[in-house]
């Protein structure tokens, strides 16, 4: 059981950056590959504002939210926007481009040591069926959960959730309705920015973060991606979940070394055997 | 209410339209016929600022060549798009109110009341995803979207495509009512027989160029405009 309770953990961080993946991926077609390096910057930036600048909890979450939003639409607004030709190609290999950047300006900003975030909450050891798990897992679950809940409330039921779904299915129709479609791409990396950030500030504490995180983080986010069905909003989350699991298992019959290979077999099979994800959702056909 | 004058546009070295003008008063229906690729898809994006035309199109005494497409609407003008381009995964009431995008929620349902009065057939699928009405669902839904934000100017791209005659006739019958209330109505097709036999004033279009105007009844009677429209020779071609 312990491994379920492990792999929970990790797979909310997958679940996290997948569904960040899915966000970009559903308003502008792009797989964004710097998700990973937001994950390392939200956790960089936690450890600026706790350890160095040593303010509280409160406004070092909020820092750094308010900046990884602002890094997401700069992302887009400044990067994305000005490349000449805007095929899918060009723009994915930008996103590319901008996570090699973002690692260099970490490493030269914060260094090559990994950085201890302290703790957000006392470190306690809760006793579950068959193992246990920390305070700081269970902030981490409750976290992805929670965020899970509001986003897909907010997609479901509000006037802006819907103008990203509407973006989604049809951008011609959005724009004709009305809908700024240039300004939803935006907020869709701002607000992929701010989950990714979301990821590493609460997994700081426990995995600490280095510079070179990012490629890890964004590749098994978007295997959980891939996992649950690039697109659908609750495939990420549960792609995550799985994605989690499934390595905390192996990693308990296995040597540890294999941990991270089993995301990209995973990743390997499903693209094999079912492209379109466990929970792809086939589009409605227009007729 | 419309004037659009000398409007160009090109894609790449094709010149789909050449200095057209055309201008539709309050009240009016007006039908733009003219056959594949006659560039009539083209004008109505021009209009709405989807494409990007040399010439002016000027709106209720408003020059639209600075009003982003997405602004549009919020200056009185809808469009019914090409293909009907509703939102397939959305569900019919979801579709509904995103017509309505600038409007606040009283508005919009107040609306949404009123197109459902026009197309009953919308109430009872509210809670279906568009994408899985029937074409000549999915032509009305894309009607009542685009009159949810209440437009002074109605612009509709072949509504009759790919519907049965019986679905034409009753798309059709629609717009009567909506231009006995009070609505512009300018709509491009290529069914020139169902459009003329309910416009006030038609124009025709070919190759890029408008080659002929006039009433409606003016415009059935034509010969020339028999011979290409509504003739047996070009039935058959269409049909085939
Ligand atoms: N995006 C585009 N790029 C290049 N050429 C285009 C584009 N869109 C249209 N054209 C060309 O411009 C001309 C006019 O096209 P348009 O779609 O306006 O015609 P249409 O009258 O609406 O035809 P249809 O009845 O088939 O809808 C055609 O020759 C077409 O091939
Ligand atoms: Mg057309």
């Amino acid at each position: 059981m312990q491994f379920l309770y492990s792999g929970i953990t990790s797979g909310s961080i997958y679940a996290l950056v997948a569904i960040g993946f899915n966000i970009i991926y559903n308003t502008t077609g792009l797989i964004n590959f710097a998700q990973g390096e937001f994950v390392v910057l939200g956790g960089m930036l936690m450890y600026t504002t706790l350890t160095m600048f040593g303010l509280n909890i409160f406004s070092a979450f909020l820092i750094t939210f308010i900046l990884m939003f602002l890094v997401g639409i700069l992302f887009e607004r400044v990067f994305l926007r000005y490349v000449r030709l805007k095929t899918e190609i060009n723009l994915i290999t930008v996103t590319i481009a901008l996570a090699i950047i973002l690692r260099g300006i970490a490493m030269m900003i914060w260094g090559r040591d990994s950085l201890a975030v302290p703790s957000y909450v006392e470190e306690k050891t809760v006793l579950l069926v068959g193992g246990s798990i920390t305070s700081q897992s269970l902030v981490v679950i409750v976290v992805c959960f929670f965020t899970a809940i509001v986003l897909s409330t907010f997609f479901k039921y509000t006037k802006y959730g819907k103008a990203f779904r509407a973006c989604h299915d049809d951008q011609v129709a959005s724009t004709i309705c009305g809908i700024d479609v240039n300004l939803i791409r935006m907020l869709s990396f701002a607000i992929a920015s701010f989950l990714g950030a979301l990821a590493g500030a609460i997994v700081a504490p426990i995995t600490f973060v280095t510079y070179t995180d990012g490629v890890m983080s964004g590749l098994k986010g978007f295997s959980a991606a891939i996992l649950g069905g690039l697109g659908s909003f609750w495939g990420g989350l549960f792609g995550g979940f799985l994605l989690g699991v499934i390595e905390g298992f192996f990693a308990f019959i296995l040597p540890s070394g294999f941990k991270d290979a089993f995301a990209f077999i995973i990743l390997l099979l499903i693209l094999f055997v079912k492209p379109s994800g466990l929970f792809g959702k086939k589009k409605a056909v227009r007729v | 209410m419309l004037k659009v004058t000398s409007l160009t546009v090109r894609y790449g070295s094709i010149v789909a339209l050449k200095n057209v003008s055309v201008h539709i008063k309050k009240g009016e229906f007006v039908a733009l016929i003219g056959s594949n690729g006659a560039g009539k898809t083209t004008l109505l994006n021009a209009i709405y600022g989807l494409v990007v035309s040399e010439g002016d199109v000027v709106f209720k005494n408003n020059n639209l060549s600075k009003v982003a497409s997405h602004k549009r609407i919020e200056m009185g003008l809808s469009l019914v798009p090409e293909g009907r381009r509703v939102f397939p995964n959305m569900t019919v009431f979801e579709n509904l109110e995103l017509g309505g995008f600038k409007k606040d929620k009283q508005f919009i349902n107040k609306k949404i009341d009123e197109v459902v009065n026009l197309f009953p057939v919308l109430k009872e699928r509210f809670r279906q995803l568009a994408g899985m009405l029937s074409g000549g669902e999915q032509q009305m839904l894309a009607i009542a979207r685009a009159l949810i934000s209440d437009p002074e100017l109605l612009l509709m791209d072949e509504p009759s495509m790919g519907l049965a005659p019986m679905v034409i006739k009753e798309v059709y019958e629609k717009l009567s009512i909506l231009k006995k209330n009070g609505l512009t109505i300018f709509l491009v097709e290529q069914n020139a027989m169902a459009a003329l036999k309910y416009a006030d004033r038609g124009y025709v279009l070919e190759n890029g160029k408008i080659v002929l105007q006039g009433k409606s009844n003016e415009l059935i009677n034509d010969n020339e405009i028999k011979r290409a429209y509504l003739g047996k020779e070009y039935k058959e071609k269409w049909e085939r």
